[in-house]
């Protein structure tokens, strides 16, 4: 699992059917790189979340014949730009 | 899930067998590398899209035994993607900004 901060919610009319009418969002990583995952749970531009992966992802989402690589698992109460980003450095400050 | 814009389609006409019955299309990711994806939706060149990996790209292209890493599951509505790298610097700059920049 990973922590992401959602950016924006990202509408895609056209799509698969087995991704239904599930929520995405935009996420992006402690590097900036930005991905899209499915958001069972409801997140809002700016928070924090975990995210799951690979086809754990399927799972997470409810239902596994759902197309999904990456989905939210929960929004974490606590956590700071400073402490996510030092996960870079060599002399994390937590 | 990730975001890439479609360049246009591959044409490989010697293919294995379980690779028939969808096109593919080179597409190139955010930072610029290309890859091809498995296109069951139908994009057009210049289309952002999102297509996802892992054992769901086998499933997104039919069934469980086809032979994708990355397959398209939809096309974004609207992507401006000055406008998203713009967005995404501000809301680090105003959040706080460390000093490094070593994001790609």
């Amino acid at each position: 699992m990973n922590i992401h901060r959602v950016t924006r919610d990202l509408v895609a009319t056209h799509r698969t059917p087995s991704l239904a009418d599930k929520s995405l969002r935009v996420v992006e990583d402690h590097r900036g790189q930005l991905e899209v995952a499915l958001d069972p749970v409801g997140a809002k531009p700016g928070d924090f979340v975990i995210t799951i992966g690979t086809s754990a992802a399927r799972y997470a989402a409810g239902d596994p014949r759902i197309t999904t690589d990456l989905t939210i698992g929960g929004i974490i109460d606590h956590w700071s730009e400073e402490r996510w980003r030092s996960t870079d450095s060599a002399n994390p400050t937590l | 899930m990730k975001i890439f814009r479609v360049e246009g389609t591959l044409v490989a006409t010697a293919r294995i067998g379980g690779l028939e019955s969808h096109r593919l299309l080179v597409v190139q990711e955010r930072s610029g590398g290309k890859q091809v994806a498995v296109d069951p939706v139908g994009c057009k060149p210049g289309d952002w899209v999102i297509a996802c990996g892992s054992s769901a790209a086998r499933d997104a292209a039919g069934s469980k035994e086809y032979p994708s890493d990355l397959t398209i599951v939809g096309i974004i509505d609207y992507w401006d993607d000055e406008l998203e790298e713009r967005a995404a610097v501000s809301a680090r700059n105003g959040a706080r900004s460390t000093g490094d920049d070593a994001r790609r």
